[in-house]
């Protein structure tokens, strides 16, 4: 009860791990104050019932003994009758008197055998008793053989006046010893009674005291909870707020780099168109040259200097040439970035696509190269659908396909499988080639911007795949690659089944 | 013409000539000193009447497409044509600039022939568009 004080009204903050103590502790207290309070009472209530068998032992000892006064008394009065009338009905409740005593006397015995008292008032009886029955005998027959009108004389009928004195007083003593048993038994087991009682008022007592005891504590545990769930609330919503933060930082820096992009790519457009425009001026203004050196060449060999000759007609040309020919490439490479850029932030807008259709699509607008390059294009049905944006996977899995058919093995015709299959967390798509394979050492090459790998036979920037890749993430889904050299390449796409709106707004 | 880069402005310059547009061409390098011109400068078109406006839409101070509002929200040089040049094709920044009142839009290609011709059918364009009369 002191830890109750104290957590009642100590008022100071008790650990959640004390209160726990303090609760299993007062529990188990509980029960073993009940557990008591039952076994206590169950031996209580066992001493009661034997209590109440002595006290009705009493009662029948009792009974029997004031039955065999009775029964003596009848005798005693039978006998008296009959000497005194000779009436025969008086002989009849003389014998069954008589006779019923013994007996009677013979019960009490075996009901007081654990009595000593008793069993010396038994023993000290049943001589008086057999002598007393003889006289009565004795005089009844004596009574029968005489004459019918001779009357017993008075003397006849108190000679034994003693003896009867005797046992009467001897009945008394058992009565009263019976009685003083009694008192007892009945004290004892009143005594009893009232144990039990206090007994179980205490446990009661002590039980209400321990569970208000309870109560206080688990109100108490039960704030501290509801504190902690607060606090952890807060911690949450702080957390919550922390990746916010974090997702708007990356997306912040994510729009940065798209800008940038975006804008390095345009502003170095306009340096470019200078440098083709005068390039073209320059040629333009090279014709008027050529013929004047031409014309100089016919008309005054001699003023036409070899090394100037060579300049206009074969250095100066060569060199815009290769003026022209880079900015070309600049150009295409600013406008792959410009592509890109442009892609990472236009909207996705997922729809429901049906691949099988969009894969049709695809090889039909791819038909005509293919026949071109005698491969052939084989879609395995069925494909599973997926809800995404359909310019942006159109791109994606067209883009992987011409590669294929671009990419073939050199006297080996082509044949391109596609394949899907839907999983627990989305859906693969397989695109698998006979073709030229790709070196292990390039397989995260390829996916790099202006990255190509192998023999560099066939145009192309090295976008192709940058893009591809910069797609799927956008898509929410991933790229692998498996390919030997001479093997043939499968690219496996993975992408959800469901495109999330959400991606887009943070893409 | 309202160009910052100086190499584009003279191949512009260049080809208009040599489409045989001998008109007087007003050169300005930022949006600021061009408004200036158009709306108050003494030989400027809102006082000198017909004149077309040959504009880029980076420009170091403000955006071509500001230009653009101002010059079509004004009555006397709401029917000024506007030949937009930029090396944007992005398609968005165009139906922009035609909803402004753009009257043609010329991406800047690398492809200079392909420019330069353009620039040269605008200045044959030029040569027989009406140009509308400004009431004295």
């Amino acid at each position: 009860m002191v830890a109750l004080d104290m957590i009642g009204f100590g008022g100071a903050k008790l650990s959640t791990q004390a209160i726990r103590r303090l609760l299993a502790a007062s529990l188990a207290l509980g029960a073993t104050i009940l557990v008591v309070v039952c076994l206590s009472a169950a031996w209580l209530v066992a001493r009661d019932q034997e209590y109440t068998g002595w006290v009705n032992h009493t009662y029948t000892v009792e009974r029997h003994i004031s039955l065999f006064s009775v029964l003596f008394e009848r005798a005693e009065a039978a006998r008296r009758g009959y000497l005194l009338t000779h009436d025969d009905r008086y002989l009849v409740g003389y014998r069954e008197s008589a006779t019923a005593l013994p007996k009677e006397l013979e019960a009490i015995h075996a009901l007081t055998g654990d009595n000593p008292r008793e069993v010396a008032a038994v023993t000290e009886l049943d001589p008086l008793l057999s002598s007393k029955l003889n006289t009565l005998e004795a005089s009844m027959r004596a009574a029968q053989s005489q004459s019918m009108a001779a009357p017993t004389d008075a003397a006849t009928l108190e000679q034994d006046q003693p003896l009867v004195s005797h046992i009467r007083d001897l009945l008394a003593h058992m009565v009263a010893e019976e009685n003083r048993l009694l008192q007892i038994r009945t004290e004892r087991q009143t005594a009893n009674a009232e144990l039990l009682l206090t007994s179980v008022l205490i446990a009661g007592v002590l039980l209400a005291i321990l569970s208000v005891g309870a109560v206080l504590l688990v109100r108490r545990y039960a704030a501290d909870l509801d504190g902690s769930q607060a606090e952890l609330r807060r911690v949450n919503e702080g957390l919550e707020q922390a990746v916010a933060d974090r997702t708007a930082d990356l997306t912040r820096a994510n729009d940065e780099i798209q800008r940038f992009a975006y804008i390095v790519s345009h502003d170095l457009r306009s340096p470019l168109v200078n440098v083709m425009g005068f390039t073209s001026e320059l040629e333009v203004s090279l014709k008027p040259l050529q013929a004047l050196l031409h014309e100089v060449g016919d008309k005054a060999p001699t003023i036409a200097l070899k090394a100037a000759r060579e300049a206009v007609t074969a250095d100066l040309p060569e060199s815009i040439n290769f003026i022209r020919s880079s900015t070309r490439k600049m150009d295409r490479l600013i406008n792959a970035i410009l592509k890109l850029s442009r892609e990472g932030r236009r909207t996705l807008t997922p729809e429901q696509l049906d691949m099988g259709a969009l894969f049709g699509g695809i090889v039909e607008s791819l038909q005509h190269t293919a026949v071109e390059r005698g491969a052939e294009i084989a879609i395995e049905a069925p494909l599973p659908n997926i809800s995404s944006d359909r310019l942006a996977v159109e791109q994606v899995f067209s883009n992987l396909i011409e590669n294929a058919l671009k990419y073939a093995k050199p006297g080996r015709p082509g044949r391109i499988v596609v394949r899907g299959r839907a999983t627990a967390n989305g859906c693969i798509f397989d695109i698998e080639d006979n073709g030229r394979g790709i070196a292990p050492a390039d397989h995260e090459r390829i996916f790099e911007l202006f990255r190509r790998s192998g023999s560099q036979d066939q145009p192309g920037e090295g976008i192709g795949l940058a893009h591809v890749r910069a797609l799927i993430y956008r898509l929410g889904g991933s790229i692998t690659l498996d390919s030997e050299l001479d093997r043939g390449s499968t690219f496996r796409i993975s992408l959800p089944s469901t495109l999330l709106r959400d991606r887009d707004q943070t893409a | 013409m309202i160009e910052d880069d100086e190499g584009h402005a003279r191949l512009i310059e260049r080809n208009i000539r040599r489409a045989g547009i001998s008109n007087t061409i007003h050169h300005f390098t930022d949006g600021t000193s061009a408004l200036e011109f158009i709306f108050n400068g003494s030989d400027g078109p809102i006082l000198n009447g017909p004149a077309m406006v040959l504009l880029d839409l980076n420009l170091p101070d403000m955006s071509g497409t500001d230009i653009l509002t101002r010059i079509k929200s004004v009555e006397k040089l709401k029917r000024t044509p506007v030949v937009v040049l930029t090396t944007t094709d992005d398609k968005v920044e165009i139906q922009r600039c035609y909803d402004l009142g753009c009257n043609v839009y010329i991406t800047k290609p690398v492809n200079y022939e392909a420019f330069a011709d353009a620039i040269r059918q605008l200045g044959l364009f030029l040569a027989v568009i009406q140009v509308p009369e400004v009431v004295e």
